[in-house]
């Protein structure tokens, strides 16, 4: 829902490190999204191409990598990645914040995060 | 003026090449940004003493009510202040101002969350001195306000029996960055064949370590364990 938003601060921070360059254009930007925002990548992609028009970044790359969760055990310490349930019923697994080692309660470490990793330009 | 020439003259040196290719290094976190504005936002309430608490839900699962309430059984303890965020009225928070406490209403106009940076903008039209308590009441919304703190010390989700029974299992990710789920309306609980328990269980798998609480707030019940599970 709010892909608009962020694409808009992505594509207005990529223009600007362009522009401190003085790149010609920009031919590729490379951002991670974390699997427990909620972001989507398509959803993503679409705001960015039409922010993108009639600027620098027209026609240019967008490579998103997605970036699976992680949990830290409060109880026995593991750290990982998040059970989900399997259910045919939901389309996309529900994850739980329990240790799938001991069951204990568990806190989010990664996954939620948006980030602009780099930029290509043509200078 | 001859300085001036000089760098000019280093600079073309360092030039990059008519048409190269270069691969800049960012490495920006886009969410931290709001994550850094949402600390300076607590770390000024600290500074006041005030402690926040955000409320999420979707439009119609009683946030305001709720609020409401709270402040009604709070108000003889502490001195109270709301923000509300909305997209255009200021229904909510012209109700709740008639509670006589302090409201700010933040219309957000297209955007379907709060974010920590117009919390920050919120915070200066109160006077913190004479504030120990700030409800705030994000924008009717179970999704996107979860990938927004505000800074607020404590948040709460509230989950009316009346709607889909699968809200929770639908927004698991809401309900891990929360710590306290609001199960409300349960005086019609029965009137709509709600299956609260399983609400309960799907909360509890979702994440175990929340807090829930059961309420209505036609009848009162379960205001006194919010209160409880928000250590006021």
């Amino acid at each position: 829902m709010h892909e608009f938003s962020a694409a808009t601060q992505m594509v207005e921070l990529v223009l600007a490190e362009a522009q401190r360059r003085n790149a010609k254009k920009v031919l590729e930007v490379k951002v991670v999204v974390g699997k427990l925002s909620f972001l989507n990548p398509e959803q993503l992609r679409f705001a960015y191409e039409i922010l993108s028009e009639g600027t620098m970044l027209e026609s240019s790359k967008l490579r998103i990598e997605e970036q699976d969760g992680a949990i830290e055990c409060l109880k026995c310490g593991y750290r990982g990645g998040l059970p989900t349930e399997d259910n045919p019923y939901y389309h996309l697994g529900i994850p739980f914040l329990r240790c799938p080692k001991c069951k204990g309660e568990a806190r989010i470490i990664k996954g939620r995060d948006f980030t602009v990793k780099s930029i290509r330009i043509e200078v | 003026m001859r300085q001036a020439l000089k760098v000019e003259a280093m600079v073309e040196i360092v030039k990059a090449g008519e048409g190269e290719i270069l691969d800049v290094e960012l490495d920006v976190n886009l969410q931290r940004r709001n994550l850094e504005l949402a600390e300076s936002n607590r770390r000024l309430l600290e500074s006041f003493g005030v402690k926040a608490v955000d409320f999420m839900g979707s439009v119609g699962s009683g946030k305001t009510c709720l609020i409401g309430r709270l402040v009604e059984t709070l108000k003889p303890e502490y001195r109270i202040g709301v923000i509300g965020g909305d997209l255009t009225t200021t229904i909510d928070m012209d109700f709740l101002s008639c509670l006589g406490v302090p409201v700010v209403q933040v219309n957000t106009g297209r955007e379907c969350h709060l974010d920590a940076n117009l919390v920050a903008k919120a915070l200066e039209k109160f006077n913190l001195k004479e504030l120990d308590l700030l409800f705030i009441e994000n924008v009717g919304n179970i999704i996107c306000p979860a990938d927004f703190p505000l800074g607020a010390h404590r948040r709460v989700a509230v989950v009316s029996v009346v709607d889909s029974p699968y809200t929770i299992v639908k927004h698991p990710l809401t309900f891990q960055t929360v710590d306290v789920a609001v199960l409300n309306k349960l005086d019609l609980a029965e009137a709509v064949g709600a299956d609260v328990g399983r609400l309960e269980a799907d909360i509890q798998k979702i994440n175990p370590r929340l807090k829930i609480v059961k309420a209505s707030c036609k009848t009162g019940l379960g205001i006194e364990k919010l209160r409880e599970a928000l250590n006021l």
